[in-house]
């Protein structure tokens, strides 16, 4: 059977004439919601708006100011650190979890439900709670929990959040705890939904366990973990208030990641129109980000 | 006989208690059917405070206050704790003639609704005795040049060194003094001086008091900033140098450019690791209930030190509320709440420094020896600079200080980072 005879057998649907009119309230939700708010981000960036006075003009000043600021290259610096590692982290800790509870299910070890709360309830910790909870552990005092704990083992102490290579380490380690949930669970849902066949065929074929995650679950995840990438980019770049919370930025810029920077200049400089450029700055990597993977996975897609 | 004298006594207290309650609520002082409402922003920290003995406080003293005021009610909006975006909203809807009549107003943005001309005089409300017994700092900032008083600043704050005197017997009244102090206490296993070094607004304002105990100015008279220039530059400079010594002797912890709160410094305190720290005088109460009283006994505290034991500064803070409708019956009921609710009844209630002498001697809150030392060193009371650029100010004095005692830059090149940054903010506004 052809889809030409299935369609023709169900009768003609809504869209097939003439879908745009199906399509409008959809692209007006999505309008109002999404591209205004966008559309207005881009027309401040364009003004000299600020949080004591609305746009009065409109040039391109704001935009000349924000890329000649010398902190601009430090900050984009610490972000690509910041993102670059916590992607990866979040990616391969998101992973390694999603394949042991799939492992653990499939055997019917107890516990794996509560293991997966567990992780997932770090997830919805508000990000600021997030920082301050970390913050509590990494306390540099004499009776700081992790520096303590360090002690009884005899190492440490270790300068968590006053040494600035240690504090982008320690913010990265917060995200981490409170991110994996999200890619655990994109790959979780991706490791289930592999025909379990293909594991019983590779079983009979003598396939160790690295074969069968190298040439079965590996290549059928890859879609996952790209659109998984894409997502968790976007997440990691739009993450400030656990940074917040735990350093502030600090010390120094040490910290200060793009988001953090734009909250900085809009709210201590007052700097609307600066503040609306650099989010655009920050809305263009993550779209950038997005259509690299699009581009990725549309060359892959198999031709129909 | 007792019980039913109880009863009767409970009974007849009940309607009073209802109508307390009902003159109270979460949105509203006074009755819903009043025929005149003032709408007041305020913090969360007095009448909808989490403290149970302070929110009763206060109710009691806003339905004395609307008691006598039956013809008003008060709608209540509550702002947050992010001062900064709460007071940047409240001046736009301010501006856009969507503000509430009174608010309370953080005393360094004050300048800042100053400027902006959004504030109206209460000069009915305030006598110009009253007036004339603010602390000098405090009466500069509420007044116009004309002599309008335009908020009414109803408790102030200050830093003060705290140090443990079983290891600092004396306080350190210099610079010299404190490091020496520190590093005595370090060879006895404590952590020296604590200070705030993270990045938050507390560092930078903490240590303006070493720039200001050296008159420099931040900001000059058209609010331009002129820190990093001229003789400022120098100062700021020995300023830097004072705390990045302390960090590199081993006076002060490398960790002080982690801490960004001031419970780090109870938390020290109540642990026995630090001798000496710089605080806020809320702290004193805050020490008293945390720590047992013999340990509680050693702690004393004294004006921060300066370069010399005749160069002392501290930085002043607090709210302050000001009228923002133009109708002048609001306007004078604002400054009737300031006045009759806040200033004096307010700060005793919760032990907040009185901005004018007089309370001190009116109430029996500040009896205790601290007071004594609050309201002396509030005579080199500094409040922040009162301009737009401050909070950018602040922030790249907080990079800068990180920078220096992390050891990432050098003062100089610190210094010049954070004026260039300032200069490009300040050329934006």
């Amino acid at each position: 059977m052809t889809i030409t005879n299935r369609t023709t057998d169900r009768g003609p649907a809504p869209g097939d004439g003439h879908p745009l009119p199906w399509l409008v309230p959809a692209i007006a939700i999505l309008a109002a919601f999404y591209a205004v708010p966008v559309l207005d981000v881009l027309r401040l960036a364009f003004s000299d708006a600020s949080l004591l006075a609305p746009a009065s003009r409109y040039s391109t000043d704001a935009i000349g100011g924000v890329l000649a600021d010398p902190a601009l290259p430090v900050v984009l610096g610490t972000t690509l650190v910041f993102t670059l590692a916590n992607v990866a982290a979040l990616q391969l800790a998101g992973l390694c979890i999603a394949l042991v509870i799939a492992r653990g299910e499939r055997r019917g070890l107890r516990g794996m439900a509560a293991f997966r709360t567990l992780v997932l309830a770090a997830w919805v910790v508000p990000g600021i709670a997030n920082g301050l909870v970390w913050q509590m552990l990494f306390d540099e005092a004499p009776y700081g929990t992790l520096n303590s704990l360090l002690g009884y083992v005899g190492l440490g102490p270790v300068a968590w959040l006053s040494d600035p290579q240690m504090a982008m380490a320690s913010a990265v380690i917060a995200n981490l705890w409170q991110g994996t949930a999200f890619s655990m669970i994109v790959f979780y849902a991706a490791r289930r939904a592999i025909d379990p066949t293909l594991y019983e065929v590779a079983e009979l074929d003598a396939a160790t366990p690295w074969q069968m995650f190298r040439y079965i679950t590996l290549p059928l995840m890859r879609r996952l973990i790209a659109v998984n990438t894409v997502l968790v980019t976007v997440q990691t770049l739009n993450t400030f208030d656990s940074i917040l919370a735990l350093t502030g930025g600090g010390p120094g810029r040490a910290t200060e990641v793009l988001a953090l920077f734009t909250f900085n200049t809009v709210f201590y400089n007052l700097d609307l129109a600066g503040g609306s450029v650099l989010a655009v700055l920050l809305f263009a990597i993550g779209m950038g980000c997005a259509l690299l993977v699009h581009y990725v996975i549309g060359r892959e897609r198999p031709a129909a | 006989m007792n019980k039913t004298l109880f009863l009767a006594a409970a009974a007849s207290a009940l309607p009073v208690m209802g109508t307390a309650q009902d003159l109270v609520t979460r949105t509203r002082v006074g009755l819903a059917d009043a025929p005149n409402t003032l709408t007041f922003r305020l913090t969360a920290y007095d009448l909808y405070s989490s403290d149970p003995a302070t929110k009763a406080a206060f109710e009691a003293l806003f339905t004395d206050f609307i008691t006598a005021r039956p013809d008003w009610k008060i709608e209540t909006q509550l702002q947050t704790g992010n001062i900064g975006q709460e007071q940047a909203r409240l001046l736009q809807q301010t501006q856009a003639g969507r503000g509430p009549d009174c608010a309370m107003i953080d005393s360094s943005q004050l300048a800042l609704f100053k400027d902006n001309g959004v504030l109206k005089p209460m000069n009915d409300v305030f006598s110009d005795a009253e007036v004339a017994d603010l602390f000098p700092f405090v009466r500069d900032a509420v007044t116009d040049a004309d002599g309008n008083v335009l908020a009414w600043w109803w408790f102030t704050d200050l830093r003060v060194l705290y140090r443990d005197t079983s290891v600092v017997p004396d306080a350190p009244q210099t610079w010299e003094d404190l490091k020496s102090a520190a590093l005595s206490a370090v060879e006895q296993g404590r952590e020296g001086i604590l200070f705030n070094g993270g990045r938050w607004e507390g560092t930078a304002f903490d240590w303006l008091a070493n720039v200001w105990a050296q008159d420099a100015t931040l900001v000059d008279d058209n609010g331009a900033p002129v820190f990093a220039s001229g003789e400022n530059r120098e100062k700021v400079l020995t300023a830097i140098a004072y705390y990045q010594d302390l960090v590199d002797s081993g006076a002060a912890p490398a960790r002080v450019t982690s801490i960004t709160d001031y419970d780090s410094f109870n938390a020290a305190a109540a642990a026995g690791s630090a001798a000496m720290f710089i605080g806020g005088n809320w702290q004193y109460g805050q020490l008293r209930n945390t720590l047992p009283p013999e340990t509680f006994a050693n702690w004393e505290v004294s004006e921060i030190p300066g370069p010399t034991a005749d160069q002392r500064a501290t930085g002043t803070g607090g709210w302050t509320i000001a009228a923002l409708t133009d109708d002048p019956a609001k306007a004078s009921l604002c400054g009737e709440i300031a006045k009759d609710i806040y200033a004096g009844p307010g700060n005793a209630a919760q032990g907040l420094l009185p901005t004018s002498a007089a309370i001190y001697d009116q109430y029996d809150t500040y009896d205790g020896p601290e007071y004594d030392l609050f309201s002396a060193a509030l005579q080199n009371g500094v409040a922040r600079p009162g301009a737009a650029i401050y909070p950018e100010l602040s922030n790249q004095i907080q990079i800068m200080l990180g920078d220096v005692l992390s050891g990432t830059a050098t003062p100089e090149a610190a210094l010049d980072t954070a004026d260039a940054a300032v200069q490009a903010a300040f050329d934006r506004q």
